[in-house]
């Protein structure tokens, strides 16, 4: 019981307090690619941390939801964390709360809450990112979800945890299902976190999806929902390359769970180094090719779902 | 089970279907064409394999006649047809809702297909019988890609994607007769003389407008 206890907690650490580190990795990645010097790997930890000290102004015509709401979408991340195999690969305390969907519809809810309490503010920027994130989400939840119902049918369960270990069998891994879901969910992932071909990050205002949503927030509101986008991105990753990409290397036991923030992170440099080739070589879709974009991502994964709603028929 | 061999018929499958798809979303004539010939290339490279591993010398010659005729003549005639303005496309709009409607449409239709007909009536084929939904799918997206242009090329490319399907079709149900080889033979040489005088003639059909109501 206690060795469950402190697995817990270190994968609820793990996701909280390195997630940021990865963003800033490829940040300097990125600059030295660009022969500049770049930034500390450490800095989105100094923006959380200077963030933080800030004080917090608001909108006269927002209500209390755009105050309150940023703790309610950081807590949502720290659950979706305790669900699914991100650091360690066994089952831990509250994993029976929800299965794989739940985690999806998770997700989807911190998506629609952020939407909710942007529209808040009033301001124009916020609104034009607002119509944007949800105008090409639809797309992208249905990928999420029609990807799990993939793996579902496959691995006849909808459990993460037996996901992770149907994935290491390589006939399986292998098997042509599971490559057009692992492209899919790979697509899914650089829309969902703002990579290149889709979404440039910065504060251009003309591409910009997801950076208008906190475009009005600032103090702690804003540090929390930055961190809460780097866990997103830590959280979507680590699903990618647990149950798809490199299902291989997860320790057990207490030990084996500090180990998994190590083993993590390697795996980690791999797929950051994924999306380091995709950003520096690939210029921005124009924003309205985001759907088509997001539409290849849906084809494959509803081919993934045909092939494999036959093989098991 | 995978073995290696319905590994490679499979890969070789989707990225048949992945060109169709391809297909559907390319606006500009010359990379439709063009894509249109590598589909039926790589459909020859399958029949190749799968006369290695039967050893029925019928496959070579049907790949033989499918690089010919629809790799190289059929995709030179088309250029051909359209002049030398390479850089000229159709207009598309919504290719997202394209894609989308698409999906449900083959979606749908292949699995009704395929649990009422062909899961009950074939047991034995000559290489599986879940290999039959890549010809089913590609049938069914050539049939779209039909409906849901405007432009003559377009619809020729779809109406040899069709064919393109029945062939795999046939390559997966049965040992292939030489009547399948003599059809495709034909078929494309009736195409080829049609469609080029189809193109020269109209290049773009829209609704017909008495038909709105």
């Amino acid at each position: 019981m206690i060795s469950v206890f402190l697995e817990t907690i270190i994968q609820a650490i793990g996701v909280i307090l390195v997630s940021p580190l990865y963003s800033g990795i490829l940040d300097k990645w990125k600059a030295n690619v660009a022969s500049r010097k770049g930034q500390s790997i450490f800095q989105p930890y100094f923006d959380i941390f200077k963030l933080l000290k800030k004080e917090t102004t608001v909108s006269s015509n927002a209500s209390s939801i755009f105050i309150y709401t940023p703790y309610v979408v950081f807590s949502t991340y720290i659950v979706i964390s305790l669900v699914i195999p991100v650091v360690y690969p066994e089952p831990i305390l509250l994993t029976p709360t929800v299965d794989f969907l739940g985690g999806a519809l998770l997700f989807s809810l911190a998506g629609f809450l952020k939407i909710i309490e942007a529209m808040e503010s009033g301001s124009n920027f916020v609104a034009l990112g607002s119509a944007r994130a949800a105008s090409f989400s639809f797309l992208g939840e249905s990928t999420l979800i029609t990807v799990f119902f993939a793996v579902a049918l496959i691995t006849g369960t909808n459990n993460p945890y037996i996901e992770h270990e149907f994935a290491q069998i390589p006939q399986y891994y292998l098997a042509l299902d599971h490559i057009l879901a692992t492209v899919a969910f790979f697509m899914l992932w650089l829309f969902e976190t703002g990579k290149l071909p889709v979404e440039s990050s910065g504060l251009a205002e003309l591409g910009m999806i997801d950076d208008a949503l906190i475009y009005e927030h600032s103090g702690k509101p804003l540090a929390l929902l930055k961190w809460g986008g780097y866990m997103k991105q830590y959280l979507l990753g680590s699903v990618l390359l647990n149950v798809f990409l490199l299902p291989w290397g997860m320790q057990l036991g207490v030990l084996g769970a500090m180990e998994d923030i190590g083993i993590m992170f390697i795996k980690w440099l791999f797929l950051l180094f994924i999306a380091l080739v995709i950003d520096t070589s690939l210029a921005k879709l124009r924003l309205f090719k985001v759907q088509d974009f997001l539409a290849v991502a849906f084809v494959l994964s509803i081919t993934s779902l045909l092939l494999s709603v036959i093989q098991n028929a | 089970m995978l073995n290696i061999n319905t590994g490679i018929i499979d890969l070789v499958s989707v990225s048949i279907l992945a060109l169709a798809f391809y297909m559907q979303g390319q606006a500009y004539y010359k990379p439709l064409i063009e894509a249109s010939g590598i589909q039926s290339v790589i459909l020859a490279a399958l029949s190749t394999f799968l006369g290695f591993i039967t050893g029925i010398y019928d496959y070579f010659v049907l790949a033989i006649i499918l690089i010919l005729l629809r790799g190289i003549v059929t995709p030179y005639v088309l250029l051909k047809a359209l002049g030398k303005k390479y850089g000229e496309r159709e207009k598309i709009k919504g290719v997202t809702s394209l894609l989308v409607v698409d999906l449900a449409f083959f979606f749908t239709a292949v699995l009704i297909i395929y649990e009422f007909v062909i899961s009950k009536i074939l047991i034995s084929t000559t290489y599986g019988v879940y290999e039959l939904i890549f010809p089913l799918s590609l049938f069914f997206q050539g049939l779209y890609l039909i409906a849901s242009r405007n432009s003559t090329p377009a619809q020729i490319l779809g109406y040899i994607e069709e064919e393109n399907a029945l062939v795999m079709f046939g390559i997966f149900l049965i040992p292939i007769p030489l009547l399948i080889e003599a059809s495709v033979f034909l078929d494309v040489l009736a195409l080829v003389v049609i469609s080029s005088v189809i193109i020269y003639e109209k290049r773009e059909h829209t609704p017909i407008d008495e038909l709105k109501g």
